[in-house]
């Protein structure tokens, strides 16, 4: 197809169109719906049986919150970035949580390593744990996926790796509030674990992922230039 | 830079040969805030503007104009694919340069996997292909030179006893049919066919290094 006649394609098929809300407000929404699954998640499992014990710790009441400041402001640069004029270096801003929040998982893991014994994990909490982890990040990737499908085609992996690192973050925060793992080497591998698995599935997958959610939802977007 | 010019924002894409005028990119701004709404006389008009820039751009990028007019597609579809995430309060000039910088890096990025998976067909690999095939039975002579392998099976032709160096050269040589090798050899076609049969074996054995027998 020739390039004016491509033009004339385009501007004859020009719907309206509505324009999506600020970044800040569609991470916002993001994060409600985040809040939801874990709310409905707490109430389906219940919370740890020593979750006001715990909250008397300080370091796992810092690991919490900078878990859930790493997933918020990650979510924020997510879809700051999705929007092509803005700056990349929206990427760094969950940075300095993501380096506290991962400090304080190292920290416990430091002073409480003699805690780690036979009887520390249960197999059938750890499917448990596994099952959080599918109910968290699964939906909320998708819902990600969907509001970020307009990335595809200009930022597809610097939004996905960021992106996928709300989805790990909050899902570390599901974790530690709802399964009492106390061996620290458990909490490090499933929080740390966790999240390097969804940050690199998205890194790997997120470019293909964007791109398929694109192609349903926005078709003709992939299509290469007809000549 | 030239004089006329406004100080103000620029484009990281854009040099001083840059047809964007401010004037222009506020006309733009309004264009697509319009063609958002559903105006299609605005949108249409718009994208007639803004061809010529982003063909510029893609020029400088693309040696092959054909690819460069690819790019210019690819980003005038981006750009229609992705209308709705501009915001008419941010200029347009910044969001379209954006948009073309990273559809050309993608598209360039795709080029050079290309270029590093495929390898382009010389005449040279064809004769190879063709003269590896017909002389498969005769590996060792099966180089990716035409002469090396001719001139081995020539010689390996001329080492033949001479009813089958003859059967040879009329039957597979010269395409002779085995009623006209009859009559131009005077030897019958049953000799004539094991002669030939003798000598293909026989060659098999020269051209890996044996003796005919």
């Amino acid at each position: 197809m020739r390039t004016p006649d491509l033009i004339d394609t385009l501007a004859n098929s020009a719907a309206p169109v509505r324009r999506l809300r600020p970044p800040v407000l569609r991470a916002a929404l993001w994060l409600l719906m985040a809040a939801a699954v874990l709310l409905l998640l707490a109430v389906a499992h219940g919370v740890r049986p020593d979750l006001s014990t715990k909250l008397h710790q300080q370091i796992f009441v810092a690991g919490m919150a900078f878990a859930l400041a790493t997933a918020i402001l990650a979510a924020i640069a997510a879809f700051k970035l999705s929007l092509v004029d803005n700056s990349r270096w929206w990427a760094l801003l969950p940075a300095p949580a993501l380096a506290l929040w991962v400090s304080t998982i190292g920290y416990g893991c430091l002073t409480d390593w003699v805690s780690i014994g036979p009887d520390g994990v249960r197999m059938g909490e750890a499917i448990r744990c596994f099952a959080t982890l599918l109910l968290t990040s699964v939906p909320l990737s998708l819902a990600m996926l969907i509001m970020l499908r307009h990335a595809a085609a200009l930022r597809p992996t610097e939004v996905s790796v960021v992106g996928g690192l709300a989805v790990a973050a909050i899902t570390s925060f599901a974790l530690s509030l709802v399964h009492d793992l106390d061996a620290t080497i458990m909490v490090l591998v499933w929080n740390l674990g966790t999240a390097a698995i969804i940050a690199g599935l998205a890194s790997a997958f997120g470019r293909q992922a964007l791109a398929w959610v694109a192609s349903r939802v926005v078709p003709g977007l992939f299509q290469s230039p007809i000549r | 830079m030239p004089e006329s010019r406004q100080p103000g924002p620029h484009l990281s894409l854009v040099k001083a040969d840059n047809p964007l005028r401010p004037g222009e990119q506020v006309d733009w701004s309004k264009r697509m805030a319009l063609a958002q709404g559903g105006d299609r006389e605005q949108y249409r008009a718009l994208l007639l503007e803004i061809e010529p820039y982003v063909r510029s751009i893609a020029r400088r990028c693309f040696k092959h104009p054909a690819d460069a007019e690819d790019a210019v597609q690819d980003v005038l579809l981006t750009v229609h694919s992705v209308r709705h995430t501009y915001d008419p309060q941010r200029s347009f000039a910044p969001w379209l340069a954006a948009i073309e910088n990273r559809r050309v890096i993608d598209r360039l990025r795709s080029e050079t996997r290309k270029k590093a998976r495929e390898i382009e067909l010389t005449p040279e690999h064809e004769s190879f292909s063709r003269e590896a095939f017909a002389h498969e039975t005769f590996s060792q002579a099966a180089t990716n030179h035409d002469g090396i392998a001719e001139r081995a099976l020539h010689e390996a032709i001329g080492k033949l006893p001479p009813e089958q160096r003859d059967a040879i050269r009329m039957l597979k040589l010269s395409e002779m049919s085995l009623k006209e090798a009859s009559r131009v050899s005077g030897r019958s076609i049953a000799a004539l066919k094991v002669a030939t049969h003798r000598a293909v074996t026989n060659l098999r054995k020269l051209l890996k290094g044996g003796q005919a027998s």
